[in-house]
């Protein structure tokens, strides 16, 4: 501050001293009288750099050096000739006259670069507004292009209402009725009161209008997730309750027909009757566990407890939960050196039951369903490959989501839970699934995980 | 009832073998479907004295086969439906189907049901219907509760003769208005919900607990015998 302050002061003298001893130089070339001239050379550059009071000062003291060097009588302020007075005069007339005029041009340069400056920031705004560009991010930004704008040391912008500190000047932002936020300026500095006049109502209303709508983008946002969320319920609750309903509208049937005197069964008939009630207990248990899998997958809570686990053992497990089916072969290819994983047992065997299950459910009657497993590169992979209608291959990424059925209608029995779960599971334990099909040729689904480091180890 | 043959089609194999087992020990000859195409063919080629129909089947629906039925055969169509398809369930009644039941339903429910569609409207020159403690004289039109004539307008008995030739048969809102009042007033509900109404003053205890005339929600009545007497 204080630098600036000096710098007039040491410009002025700086320039008067250099223009006097040009004249110095030059006092024996030229008649001296005629030298004075050369002290608009020190007015000129003062006024325009520091405004027409220090041109004054310039030109005054360019005169009273000019007489107590160069005119005679030397070394004093008197003058002996005339002459010499009316020269003076007119020379500290042009230097006024010259000064008024730089300090002038000057000050309609400055204002016309602030104009400038304050049209450039509107017109930012008004491009970030119209682009529709994220305000609420860019609030510091703004402050400080505004602080620059306005030269004041600082300005910020916030959102909703703000206490302002003691020594800030406030402007509300009011978009309609609403206070959007609140622009703060350092009162202690000295911007010109002019400029904000003019600009501080544009700006203010500009941006409450890009804070308005940014708020009501995002409240339209947080409904539309609600909504997506609430319909996404919507429908686990009617797929839910309609695979719940299927199992339980076959045992209710078969149980009652047991019982029901208005019915009668021979010995077949009734083993018929208490299979049915058996299977589509079991399948309502694992639609129950499904769900419960799903919602503890979604809630993070699915944390595997790991340990060293043999693919056959997995497969084998995973067969003995999957009820034999009448008409579809399941056959099993695993390698000579069984590979070791180290994942959690259970949740890796619910993912390949699933697997299993879907493939199961999606095969033709008579043709095979195949469960192999190797091992490419690091990983183990375990695949179910069937022999059903396959995936086109829009879809092969989408039936891992939930409640995802890609034939509408078809297989009701389940909910589109089981690829969901097999996913969830493949990737808490650090591997992952995919799919691979031909439309037509049936479908393959694979788990692969990352060979155990303790198992490559030990077979170097 | 014995010997007639009941279609089921439903695409869950283990509720289609259930119904299978529980209607032939019932005493019916039953065939299956798994799919609406399938269930059309068997229908032209082993007539069936009824259909048990599930609504949602793979390939055409049961509203859709229930309609194509209807183009051509006449005989009783029962609903399988299950909460959340009611929209479903009210189209399958608007094109023909008689009556529905709702998963997960239980079989004396589903039988009473699969007799009362059996039974056709009322046999004709019967003359005298009785329904709980109600007795519908048809050539005198009179309605006895209890020993006691009640006073009923024309079209009351009308209604009440209407039901209770079809008792225990779900009669959809279309249906009894072109019974009772008539082709050109079929799509006039609040006529039938304001007789429904007066009807129930006349012959239910507790009016607002109806034990003869039930109402079936967005579909239709029906008349039963009151489950105590």
């Amino acid at each position: 501050m204080r630098a600036a302050r000096l710098a007039p002061v040491v410009g002025s003298a700086v320039s008067v001293v250099l223009v006097t001893a040009a004249v110095f130089g030059l006092r024996t070339a030229v008649p001296v009288l005629s030298l004075g001239v050369l002290y608009l050379f020190a007015v000129l550059p003062v006024a325009l750099l520091w405004g027409r009071a220090w041109g004054v000062v310039v030109a005054i003291a360019s005169m009273l050096a000019f007489n107590w060097f160069f005119l005679p009588p030397r070394h004093t302020f008197q003058l002996a000739d005339r002459a010499n007075w009316l020269a003076l005069a007119v020379y500290v007339v042009t230097a006024l006259v010259v000064s008024d005029r730089a300090a002038q041009a000057r000050r309609r340069a400055a204002e016309a670069e602030q104009r400038e400056r304050e049209e450039t920031l509107l017109a930012e705004m008004s491009l970030a507004l119209l682009q529709g560009e994220h305000v609420t991010e860019q609030l510091d930004r703004l402050g400080r292009a505004l602080a620059g704008v306005l030269s004041v040391p600082s300005a910020r912008i916030t959102l909703g209402e703000a206490r302002p500190d003691p020594h800030d000047v406030a402007v509300p932002l009011v978009a309609g009725e609403r206070r959007v936020g609140m622009l703060f300026l350092d009162e202690d500095a000295q911007g010109d009161e002019a400029v904000r006049r003019r600009f501080l109502p544009a700006l203010a209303s500009l941006v409450a209008i890009a804070l308005d709508r940014a708020q009501l983008e995002q409240e339209a946002l947080a409904a539309e997730r609600l909504r997506v969320s609430d319909s996404l319920k919507t429908t686990i609750l009617r797929a839910v309750s309609h695979d719940l309903r299927s199992p339980l509208t076959a045992m209710r049937v078969a149980a009652e027909s047991l019982v029901s005197p208005a019915i009668e069964l021979d010995e077949a008939d009734r083993r018929h009757q208490l299979d049915t009630v058996r299977t589509e207990a079991r399948r309502l248990d694992r639609l129950v566990a499904n769900l419960l899998d799903l919602s503890r997958l979604e809630s993070g809570a699915a944390a595997p407890r790991r340990e060293l686990v043999a693919a056959d053992d997995l497969v084998a497990q995973a067969l003995g939960e999957v009820p034999a089916p009448e008409q579809t072969r399941v056959v099993v290819g695993l390698p000579e050196d069984v590979p070791l994983l180290e994942v959690d047992a259970v949740q890796v065997e619910r993912a390949l039951v699933n697997l299993l299950e879907n493939a199961l459910r999606y095969s033709r009657p008579g043709s095979d369903v195949e469960i192999s497993v190797w091992t490419a590169a690091d990983e183990v992979v375990l695949s179910v490959r069937d022999e059903g209608p396959g995936i086109g291959a829009d879809d092969l990424a989408r039936v891992f989501e939930p409640f995802e059925r890609l034939t509408p209608g078809e297989a009701r029995q389940g909910a589109g839970l089981g690829l969901a779960i097999a996913r969830g599971f493949a990737e808490v334990n650090g591997g992952r699934i995919w799919a691979e099909s031909e439309s037509g040729k049936g479908a393959s689904f694979m788990l692969a995980f990352p060979l155990s480091a303790a198992v490559v180890e030990g077979q170097v | 009832m014995s010997g007639q043959r009941v279609l089921v089609v439903d695409d869950e194999p283990q509720i289609l073998h259930a119904l299978e087992t529980t209607l032939r020990g019932a005493g019916y000859e039953v065939t299956t479907a798994g799919t609406g195409e399938q269930a059309l063919i068997l229908a032209a080629t082993r007539p069936p004295d009824a259909v048990v129909l599930d609504l949602v089947l793979p390939g055409k629906s049961g509203v859709e086969v229930a309609r194509e039925l209807r183009t051509w055969t006449t005989t009783p169509i029962l609903i399988l439906s299950a909460v959340g398809d009611e929209a479903d369930k009210v189209d399958a009644l608007d094109a023909g189907a008689d009556d529905y039941v709702t998963k997960p339903f239980g079989i004396d429910e589903l039988l009473a049901r699969l007799r009362a569609v059996l039974r056709r409207s009322g046999p004709p020159g019967e003359p005298e219907l009785v329904v709980g403690e109600l007795q519908i004289d048809l050539e005198k039109r009179a309605a006895i509760l209890r020993g006691e004539r009640l006073r009923l307008t024309p079209i009351e008995f009308r209604l009440l003769a209407y039901l209770a030739r079809n008792e225990g048969r779900l009669l959809t809102h279309a249906a009894i208005l072109r019974a009772v009042w008539g082709n050109a007033y079929q799509e006039e509900s609040h006529y039938l919900h304001v007789y429904v109404s007066q009807l129930r003053r006349k012959i239910e205890d507790d009016p607002a607990r109806p034990q003869y005339v039930l109402t079936e929600p967005g579909s239709g009545y029906r008349l039963v015998a009151p489950s105590g007497s």
